[in-house]
């Protein structure tokens, strides 16, 4: 039950969660192929599976795990559309981090 | 519950107590017992926006124990998250909620005679759910009045941020989180979609929290409803004062202290007691 959390980071986090399942909300800058270049609060390489649709300068969320080389490989992703509060996405990865016990333990 | 029973000393014991209101203390103390010994009390049912790591890491104090969160009674909860999996069955569907703090079955029945009135989210769509927090077997789950699916995706943010304030406001006193929130809401030009001061009053928050809302209450008011509010303040017992006595401590014309009077009535921090011209201070 525990192990279902899937904490929101950005990439200044990627670090401290090498090996585990994330959820991560930016700015899709690029894609190419099965990558994507996405924004949030700094760059991540994202290694796409076969159902993304993801569309370049949209708000993407993805769920994935963060690979040593700190890439994402990518379980499941959502299009958002244009009208996403990157700020305030980044806000909240910010408060979960500062309030863990109503959200993901470290 | 403390909400209740602050309000309840105000308002009845203050002017019941003694002699004067016996009639209107017996009948009113004997609704409130009845609603009580009927074990539901109106506080339970506040709408509380949760992440679904609260519900889950909810404990029963003892078996049966009614549903608490940060303390306080919670029955009523708002959540979203991402539809996971979805499982049909005669006249209910069951979710499988996970909005990244953990994952929440959430139960929504409906019609059998109706088919289309069956809910239906492709997965991984964000919802929006109202609720019951319910435990059956040991296992916590909601039952659901309401589903929506989350057209606009920065309402998942703002749910998050919804439920930590909420949090914070019942843990450290609504002082503390409206400290916090401050900024945001002046912002919205005070437009706060909260109760004033109904979570710090309920989660026992302390003098500090309630002074708090207090004197941002105050602090919307005019100089001279703020001169009044002192005076009332350090008036002694319950009665409150009247108005020339208020007039000649503040050095106010009458038609002042009315007009300053009615602002602080209007923010709910003094009430009239014997007449309309006699205030007291709300004291939470």
């Amino acid at each position: 039950m525990e192990a279902t959390a899937t904490p929101r980071i950005t990439c200044a986090y990627l670090n401290s969660y090498v090996g585990r399942n994330v959820i991560i909300v930016g700015k899709v800058i690029q894609l190419r192929g099965e990558e994507a270049l996405i924004d949030a609060d700094g760059n991540i390489t994202a290694h796409l599976n076969r159902e993304a649709h993801l569309l370049a300068g949209n708000g993407a969320q993805i769920i994935g795990k963060v690979n040593p080389d700190l890439s994402i490989k990518v379980l499941s992703s959502l299009d958002l559309g244009t009208s996403v509060d990157y700020n305030l996405a980044n806000t909240v990865v910010e408060i979960s981090h500062q309030h863990r016990d109503i959200f993901a333990d470290n | 519950m403390t909400s209740y029973g602050g309000y309840q000393r105000t308002g009845y014991g203050a002017q019941g107590g003694d002699d004067g209101g016996g009639f209107m203390s017996a009948s009113q103390q004997g609704s409130q017992g009845g609603s009580g010994s009927g074990q539901r009390n109106s506080g339970d049912d506040t709408l509380r926006p949760v992440t679904i790591k609260q519900l889950i890491d909810w404990k029963e104090a003892f078996p049966n124990a009614d549903p608490a969160i940060d303390g306080l009674p919670t029955s009523q909860v708002t959540l979203i998250g991402q539809v996971r999996s979805a499982a049909q069955q005669a006249v209910n569907v069951t979710f499988r909620i996970d909005d990244g703090t953990g994952q929440i079955e959430v139960k929504k029945w409906f019609d059998a005679d109706k088919p289309h009135s069956m809910p239906h989210f492709d997965t991984d769509t964000y919802v929006r759910i109202y609720g019951r927090l319910q435990t059956y077997n040991g296992k916590h789950h909601v039952l659901a009045h309401s589903i929506r699916a989350i057209v606009d995706f920065n309402e998942v943010n703002y749910h998050l941020l919804e439920a930590t304030y909420v949090h914070l406001a019942l843990t450290r006193g609504a002082g503390a989180a409206s400290g916090n929130a401050g900024q945001q809401q002046q912002g919205d030009g005070d437009d706060s979609m909260f109760v004033d001061g109904g979570y710090g009053a309920g989660g026992g928050g302390g003098e500090g929290g309630t002074s708090g809302s207090v004197q941002a209450r105050l602090a919307l008011c005019s100089k001279n409803a703020r001169t009044i509010f002192s005076c009332l303040a350090n008036a002694p017992g319950t009665d409150g004062m009247h108005l020339t006595r208020v007039a000649s401590a503040t050095g106010l014309s009458p038609k002042d202290v009315m007009a300053g009077a009615e602002e602080l009535v209007a923010q709910g921090v003094i009430y009239t007691t014997q007449d309309d011209e006699t205030w007291a201070i709300l004291d939470f």
